[in-house]
């Protein structure tokens, strides 16, 4: 049996360290080390990675990083918990009744084409510098996401496993809850993934225009501030918090779907 | 024997001799079945008659696209009939999938959930109707019963097509349905395996005694296995013969095979389904 061997793999790909890929990274950190050096490039804020590094180990031994980290983190996971509910509970209604879906289509279609950036100047001005203004931006960006991928996965329930349900005489709410549900999840997934990437764009530049807290406006002032090392040092924060979570997530739903994981290859 | 006499009158028998065995399970008068279609709808299936009766096994043969499938899903009330034509289950109208019904579909990897164990499986039918105790009883037992138990804790797409199938009979049977109604559930499966799962299910029918619709497009299979056989012809479709099977049991792959009565059969069933072929 080929699967077999496949399923014995650890779920995300996370557990080996991938040596050809950290060598590139090195060789392209230190070319720009030496050109900077070098003084071949010649940018006057233009700081080496050294310098970076140096800035990085400085805000982390002040412990002056952490706050904004932590605000950003903060708020990137509770407007992207809070996208998912309303994105998971919307998109299952409408991908189950027809006439809810006929209804609310037209305007969907409209509304998602809004780039959500463009609605943090709206949120600005309806809840001032706030948490609350940084949360409806998130939401906003990452429901849709959500919304879309769990339409799409209710839809796309096989008829089979519809007939499944009629056979054995299920209600509506045990059918969403052990047919419908779990058959969208790979989908689902797919779209909470998305959404967490877009949460965390999304509050670094509430923070930049209109909350002042967080690495997005620690970012602003860095630069405000003519401090480049320190300017590059939260870039990379920033990051490295996408990386972090978009690992922690392929974790997460890896281990709460191991059958499909396993099943369907990669999820996504 | 009231509830026989009353059976009866709510569904008189489709032919004077079938009276003499069992009380009718499933039975349909002057059915008719329109699907939709691009052009607007289709008339698949017009003026069946027939009953199936308790613990028999009756298989639906014919041509591929004849209506074979549409004629078990309307018996397991997941189609509707056109108005006029009567369908019922032990005596009483149709109303959706009657509770002692279990269908067994063709496509098993799409009717099992890839996200469940075997054993959660086989349960899928029975959660919430009884107690924890007797749904891991009942399990145990139907998982046995084909030969599952080891593979208990698997997930489907891990085993072969054969043994998915398997577990969809195993959650009929879990279900304890007195009905099985199985489309074609060997259709896509290797010859092997095939001739093993027809072994399996006869042991099955003779251990349990379920009433079978078993829908088949396989003529060998259909006398193998049928204590009766429906063939399904024309367009649109008409039970053209009701044909008794009445070779010995058990059966066996190579014996009953070689009987002259099998090869009789076998030559009857062929004979109808070329002549109501245009």
């Amino acid at each position: 049996m080929a699967r077999e061997h496949g399923a014995k793999r650890r779920p995300g790909g996370t557990g080996r360290v991938n040596i050809p890929g950290l060598s590139t990274m090195a060789a392209l950190v230190g070319l720009w080390e030496l050109a900077v050096r070098s003084a071949t490039v010649e940018l006057e804020f233009l700081p080496a990675p050294s310098g970076i590094a140096g800035a990085v180990a400085t805000l982390v031994a002040t412990g002056e990083l952490f706050p904004p980290l932590l605000h950003t983190l903060r708020a990137a996971l509770v407007g992207w918990v809070a996208a998912g509910a309303l994105g998971i509970g919307l998109g299952v209604v409408l991908g189950l009744s027809r006439p809810a879906w006929r209804y609310s289509m037209a305007s969907i279609e409209v509304v998602r084409a809004i780039p959500p950036v463009s609605l943090v100047p709206v949120a600005l001005l309806l809840f001032g510098f706030s948490l609350r203004m940084e949360l409806l931006v998130i939401v906003y960006a990452g429901a849709w996401t959500v919304l879309v991928s769990t339409v799409e996965g209710v839809r796309n329930l096989r008829p089979e496993l519809a007939d499944v349900g009629r056979m054995l005489r299920m209600s509506k709410a045990t059918a969403v809850r052990k047919l419908v549900l779990p058959s969208a999840m790979p989908s689902i997934v797919v779209g909470l993934r998305l959404a967490l990437s877009l949460s965390l764009v999304l509050a670094v530049v509430a923070e930049m225009v209109g909350n002042p807290r967080g690495l997005g406006n620690a970012l602003i002032r860095a630069q405000q501030a003519l401090q480049p090392e320190q300017t590059f040092a939260y870039v990379v924060t920033i990051g490295l918090l996408g990386v972090v979570l978009n690992a922690g997530l392929r974790r997460m739903s890896a281990r709460a779907l191991p059958a499909l994981a396993a099943g369907r290859g990669e999820l996504a | 024997m009231t509830v026989a006499t009353d059976v009866r009158e709510a569904a008189p028998p489709a032919t004077p001799a079938a009276a003499a065995r069992g009380p009718v399970v499933c039975h349909c008068r002057d059915l008719t079945v329109e699907l939709g279609s691009s052009e607007g709808p289709r008339r698949v299936l017009e003026g069946i008659t027939a009953d199936l009766r308790e613990g028999e096994l009756v298989s639906i043969l014919g041509r591929s696209g004849t209506g074979k499938t549409t004629l078990l899903r309307v018996l397991g009330g997941l189609v509707d009939p056109a108005p006029g034509s009567q369908v019922g289950f032990r005596g009483q109208p149709l109303d959706g999938p009657p509770e002692e019904a279990a269908f067994v579909f063709q496509d098993y990897t799409a009717s099992l959930l890839p996200w469940r164990t075997v054993e959660k499986n086989v349960a899928l039918g029975l959660e919430g109707k009884a107690s924890k105790g007797e749904i891991r009883r009942r399990v145990a037992d139907a998982l046995e019963t084909v030969g599952l138990a080891e593979r208990a804790r698997d997930y489907p797409w891990r085993l072969s097509g054969g043994m998915q199938q398997r577990v969809q009979l195993a959650r009929g049977l879990a279900m304890d349905a007195r009905v099985l109604l199985m489309d074609e559930p060997f259709g896509a499966l290797d010859a092997m395996t095939k001739a093993s799962l027809q072994d399996e299910l006869q042991r099955v029918h003779q251990q349990r005694k379920p009433t079978i619709a078993f829908v088949t497009h396989d003529v060998d299979e259909a006398v193998y296995l049928s204590d009766r056989i429906l063939v399904l012809g024309g367009s649109p479709a008409t039970i053209v013969r009701d044909i008794p099977v009445e070779l010995p049991r058990p059966r066996d792959q190579l014996a009953t095979k070689e009987l002259p009565q099998f090869h009789r059969l076998r030559r009857i069933v062929f004979d109808e389904i070329r002549a109501h072929h245009g």
